[in-house]
């Protein structure tokens, strides 16, 4: 048993079971905790893969949405409020039969997909992945990349001018 | 130490593991208890008075004695407290510290996992820290506390930006996130004199971080009613300052490391002391002056300590970047 497997079963059991316990909480505070933990897990994930760059700008990435995400979650909220979820039993059985399914396809597509070999230089690469990345981004997706942020600055922009129109009814 | 990282895990080396994680953490449990005392008479000197002189010879033991009455206090929990979360904020809020050391070169040798992005890795991990703060302040079922923990939360954020702005320079200059790079890339010159704004900018942007004067409002008991640790108290509130000074220790090392030249010695004449001696001098020097720092400037305002971090200390630290990159580009040959 390698340290891989181990840390890959610990870091899987947190993913999974942050995200369960996401659905089950009833209460937001709670909700987002298990989410960062998911969150967390998955940039463990990354870093098992040698992806040290994706791993930990997932962290800071997540981490602060999520500390945001818990500041609105407590300030638009009532504090004692619980989520009482539908307790409409046909609605959720309809939901299991269309999750049940879309597992089956899920897991039926991933394990007949051809997986192409592992790259050998990985591991040297492993090293200097965030200049590996940002070749790539500068050279070969270079494009996309500035959509991307010009469709980010829109969105910063947007939020601004729907605050303010807010600001100047009251 | 990076090639046990790579073996399987067989009981010698998981014993390994732990042990040089209970070394690192004595190391830092000392310094901590340290760190207090040499605050508490370093402050006390400087405000004509004598400091800590009771307990064991020179008061030596005073921290010990401190710490040992939190460790045997009553742990209180409010009735109506969030009991799971309450537990569990101290944890989020340490771990990050702690686990940051991870990535720290404080010698050539001694270091425990060379990251390509340690520096990355660093400043992502202390992230982690506020959500434990905003957890902390919202469990205790306390207003003060839920405001503290939102006051600590929007500093803590707001001030993170300018301190992840201001190393670009440096990251810039070397060309690598690496740490143990970063260090060798400033055998010529200190990275304090070529990155003067980003120095400045990291140093006020890091002392926010660690809440300290002038930026210690979730700190301040007196006018604020402290903050998201009001209903902490003995062995639970022992660990939130723990963090606290555990960030000092890792704000210092990479201050260290990224500014003042790590283990390196100030002339390369002086080479035969070793490293770890430059390393510990110029640590010592940044946890001095936050000692001095605390004993001389009085507590910010709140609003004032927002817009310094969004109007003073980013524009500086975009500047830096601007003129950093036009500089090392220039030194290509691009223009």
């Amino acid at each position: 048993m390698s340290g891989e497997f181990i840390a890959f079963f610990i870091l899987s059991l947190l993913t999974i079971g942050g995200a369960v316990f996401m659905i089950s909480f009833t209460r937001v505070v709670h909700m987002v905790i298990s989410l960062g933990i998911t969150f967390i897990s998955i940039a463990g994930h990354f870093v098992l893969l040698g992806a040290e760059f994706v791993g930990v700008s997932q962290i800071l990435v997540y981490s602060g949405a999520i500390s945001i995400l818990m500041l609105f979650g407590i300030m638009l909220t009532k504090h004692d409020a619980n989520d009482e979820g539908t307790g409409n039993t046909w609605k959720n059985r309809f939901v299991l039969v269309f999750v049940a399914a879309l597992f089956g396809l899920l897991f039926w597509g991933i394990q007949n997909a051809p997986w192409q070999a592992p790259a050998q230089q990985a591991a040297e690469q492993s090293m200097n992945n965030a200049k590996e990345i940002g070749i790539e981004v500068f050279t070969k997706y270079v494009i996309p990349f500035e959509l991307l942020s010009v469709l980010l600055l829109v969105c910063l922009v947007g939020a601004i001018i729907m605050a303010k129109k807010e600001g100047d009814q009251q | 130490m990076s090639e046990l990282l790579q073996q399987a895990p067989s009981l010698g080396n998981t014993l390994w593991f732990i042990l040089a994680a209970v070394v690192l953490l004595v190391i830092l449990l000392g310094f901590v208890t340290y760190a207090i005392y040499f605050e508490r008479k370093v402050i006390g000197w400087m405000q004509l008075r004598i400091g800590p002189n009771r307990v064991g010879p020179l008061g030596l033991l005073q921290t010990v004695a401190d710490v040992t009455k939190l460790l045997i206090k009553e742990d209180t929990r409010p009735k109506n407290a969030d009991r799971a979360l309450f537990t569990l904020a101290p944890i989020l809020a340490y771990a990050p510290a702690f686990g940051v050391l991870a990535v720290m070169p404080f010698t050539e040798s001694i270091q425990f996992a060379d990251l390509g992005i340690g520096l990355l890795y660093y400043i992502a991990l202390s992230g982690i820290t506020v959500l434990g703060v905003i957890t902390a302040g919202w469990a205790s079922n306390n207003k003060y506390s839920l405001i503290g923990g939102l006051r600590s939360a929007a500093q803590m954020i707001s001030y993170e930006v300018p301190l992840v702005m201001s190393v670009v320079g440096v990251v810039l200059l070397t060309g690598s996130m690496n740490l143990r790079e970063i260090v060798e890339a400033q055998r010529d010159m200190w990275n304090i004199i070529p990155q003067f704004l980003g120095f400045a900018v990291f140093i006020i942007a890091a002392q926010a971080e660690l809440n300290r004067t002038p930026f210690d409002l979730p700190e301040a008991e007196s006018e604020l009613v402290s903050g998201y640790h009001v209903e902490y108290s003995g062995f639970r509130f022992a660990m939130f300052m723990l963090a606290e000074y555990v960030y000092m220790f890792g704000m210092a090392t990479l201050i260290t490391v990224l500014f003042l030249g790590g283990w390196l010695p100030i002339i390369p004449a002086l080479d035969f002391i070793p490293g770890i001696v430059w390393f510990v001098l110029k640590f010592s020097a940044y946890v001095f002056l936050q000692f001095w720092l605390r004993a001389t400037m009085p507590r910010m305002r709140a609003d004032t300590l927002m817009s310094f971090a969004w109007k003073v200390l980013l524009p500086v630290a975009l500047v830096n970047i601007l003129l950093t990159a036009v500089i090392v580009s220039y030194q290509q040959g691009m223009f």
